[in-house]
């Protein structure tokens, strides 16, 4: 049928559409909120979240026993009692004990939770003092000169020979040990940080800005760092589980922790040789290690991944 | 320049502008080379040229983004290029504003429209508490067509032409004199081009601005400006009124361009040809270049020689138009 040749047959039906400008600019999408969406897409995995059930739990745990258990290892009560020395983990046991009659749950759980503390504290310290030095770094191209000179010689320094240095002039202890894991870690911090800077710092809306008149710092603040969440976070989350791997190594070559200090390092350190005849003693203290650096891994990355916008649709 | 140009209020004045760009340990990359015009208060003043013709440089030039290798840049009298104190520093961001290019990359995408708009508020405090600022965001949005209750969203959830009307209002906000246009409209999408157009037509008769309308597309800039530039490799081949550039186009290059616009006539479109650019018809000799008054208000960048071919070529262009415009009365 031509749709010409229609005739219109009662006018009334038809009525002129109006046309509102304005209502067409309205946005029904509902509003995007950036954490919430963080926290959705972080919660969408159930792999995810039971990690991080399971990671709460160990830091909880590790933070609160050895209160209750009040665990030194130079207090030795049952030196003089064989038949409490080298038991097999039982339920009285749980883990069983250790070579001067100790309970290794005691043990682990107090060396655990030093060395979440000194990770922790070591990698917010590297990230207060890392961020902004990096974000002017990245930002300035006279800090750059003589910056990358500075990072070239703190990055040739031997990393275990600065360690012994400082060890004893510092002597053994939790201080010093978190000072010689800041003093030279900060600047490899602040070069990653500089090089991410560096990518985005020219971009047009940084351009843009630049016209606004907005001072450096706003900028770094309000469209560098945001930009950073996820890759900040990606950083953070490998810090972590490695700065707790270095506590353990420099306790396991004698220059952590000292001897009145209870450590996961020190303590694997002690029972590796019972390994052959008692090997629970040694595959326990590592096995926690391993379960706290990977599930510290893998929440850390998956909110990272959560964190960048690009996941959030 | 002429009596008549004298007489108008000279906004911006380039002069003698080289920019060049280090490309190497004693290589350099001269982007534009003798860039000289002034652009008077209250116009639209297009500069037209091809792909790495050096037209953005020459706006971020004038934004202070990239710096002159020489001449200078003036603005209302007072030189904003080089070295210049806090104060004026200061007093210029707020008098020239830009529009960018692309609008999806020159917002924050991590901002709210409200942070995005009041940016330049913040930076000046131009407000007098919380209240006056919402309010001046609110107007600023309005006046670009947008809705208040956008201030709370981000960049991403809006179109290309809403993302440039943010552009615009964040640049507006500042009430500045003078606006850099980038090719505001090349990258948007051809339905909303002229949307975007009109309201800055409309912006630029209410608040009484200038445009530097930077532009590859000449059938935009016919629409928009009163003067036109049309620049190649870095230099300035020819400055003219827009109809006179568009009724008498006499430096080869601009004769080649203006042969690329399309025309919205299928009788017209097939007998179109494409003129292409060929540089060797230009004087070989090497005798030196400069702008030359061809007619009031008509340079050309010719040596001695060419000027008179040009002279030659504008005369047949207007017997030509006489003719046309004799026969067209007859009718």
């Amino acid at each position: 049928m031509d749709i010409r040749k229609t005739k219109i047959q009662d006018v009334n039906l038809f009525e002129f559409a109006d046309f509102d400008e304005l209502k067409s600019e309205h946005i029904a999408a509902p509003r995007y909120s950036y954490w919430k969406s963080v926290w959705r897409t972080f919660f969408r995995n159930k792999f995810t979240v039971a990690v991080a059930v399971l990671l709460l739990l160990i830091i909880g745990f590790a933070l609160i026993q050895p209160m209750y258990s009040g665990y030194s290892p130079i207090d030795t009560p049952n030196i003089n009692t064989p038949e409490m020395k080298f038991q097999q983990p039982s339920a009285q046991h749980i883990f069983g004990t250790d070579h001067v009659g100790n309970e290794v749950f005691d043990a682990v759980w107090a060396g655990a939770r030093n060395s979440i503390i000194i990770s922790f504290v070591c990698t917010a310290l590297n990230m207060l003092i890392g961020i902004p030095i990096g974000a002017l770094w990245g930002f300035s191209k006279k800090m750059d000169r003589w910056m990358i000179e500075v990072y070239n010689i703190i990055s040739n320094i031997p990393f275990l020979l600065l360690a012994m240095i400082l060890s004893y002039v510092l002597g053994a202890g939790m201080q010093s040990l978190i000072i010689t894991m800041t003093c030279t870690e900060w600047i490899f911090v602040a070069y990653f940080i500089r090089t991410q800077v560096m990518i985005i710092r020219d971009r047009e809306y940084n351009m843009a800005s630049k016209c606004l008149g907005t001072r450096t710092w706003t900028m770094i603040i309000k469209n560098i760092l945001p930009y950073l969440i996820s890759v900040i976070m990606t950083y953070v989350s490998r810090q972590i589980p490695s700065l707790i791997s270095y506590e353990v190594f420099l306790s396991y070559m004698g220059l952590g922790l000292g001897t009145t200090n209870a450590s996961l390092g020190r303590t694997i350190s002690l029972y590796t040789s019972y390994m052959t005849g008692y090997p629970h003693l040694f595959w326990i203290p590592v096995g926690v290690l391993a379960l706290i650096s990977i599930s510290l891994y893998i929440v850390g990355q998956k909110l990272a991944d959560a964190a960048d916008p690009r996941t959030h649709v | 320049m002429s009596a008549e140009h004298t007489e108008r209020d000279v906004i911006l004045s380039v002069r003698h502008v080289d920019i060049t760009f280090s490309t190497g340990r004693k290589k350099k990359l001269t982007a534009v080379k003798d860039a000289n015009f002034d652009i008077y208060r209250g116009e639209t003043f297009a500069l037209v040229g091809e792909s790495g013709s050096g037209k953005t440089t020459l706006g971020r030039a004038i934004m202070r983004i990239n710096p002159c290798s020489a001449g200078e840049i003036l603005f209302e009298g007072k030189r904003i290029s080089g070295k210049i104190s806090r104060e004026e520093d200061r007093n210029v961001i707020r008098n020239i504003q830009m529009i960018f290019q692309d609008p999806a990359a020159s917002l924050n995408e991590r901002a709210t429209i409200e942070y995005c708009v009041s940016e330049g508020l913040y930076n000046f405090h131009l407000y007098q508490d919380e209240k006056d600022r919402i309010a001046k965001v609110d107007k600023a949005l309005q006046d670009v067509g947008l809705l208040p209750e956008h201030k709370s969203r981000y960049p991403h959830e809006f179109s290309g032409g809403q993302r440039q009307r943010v552009g615009i209002a964040r640049a507006m906000i500042m009430n500045p004199k003078f606006i850099v246009a980038d090719e505001p409209i090349s990258a948007l999408d051809v339905s909303i081009r002229a949307q975007v157009l009109n309201l800055m037509n409309k912006l630029k008769a209410e608040r009484d601005l200038t445009y530097l309308f930077i532009a590859h597309d000449l059938s935009v800039v016919r629409f928009i400006a009163d003067r036109i530039a049309v620049i190649h490799l870095g230099e300035i081949v020819e400055i003219a009124e827009s109809e006179t550039l568009f009724k008498y186009p006499v430096h080869p290059y601009t004769v080649s361009l203006l042969s690329t616009v399309p025309m919205p006539d299928p009788v017209v479109e097939r007998t179109r040809k494409h003129i292409v650019y060929d540089p060797s018809v230009l004087d070989q000799s090497g005798a030196p270049r400069s702008m030359r008054e061809l007619r009031p208000g008509h340079f050309i960048l010719a040596t001695d020689a060419e000027l008179e071919g040009y002279e030659k070529r504008i005369e047949a262009l207007e017997a030509i138009r006489a003719k046309k415009d004799s026969q067209e009365e007859l009718k």
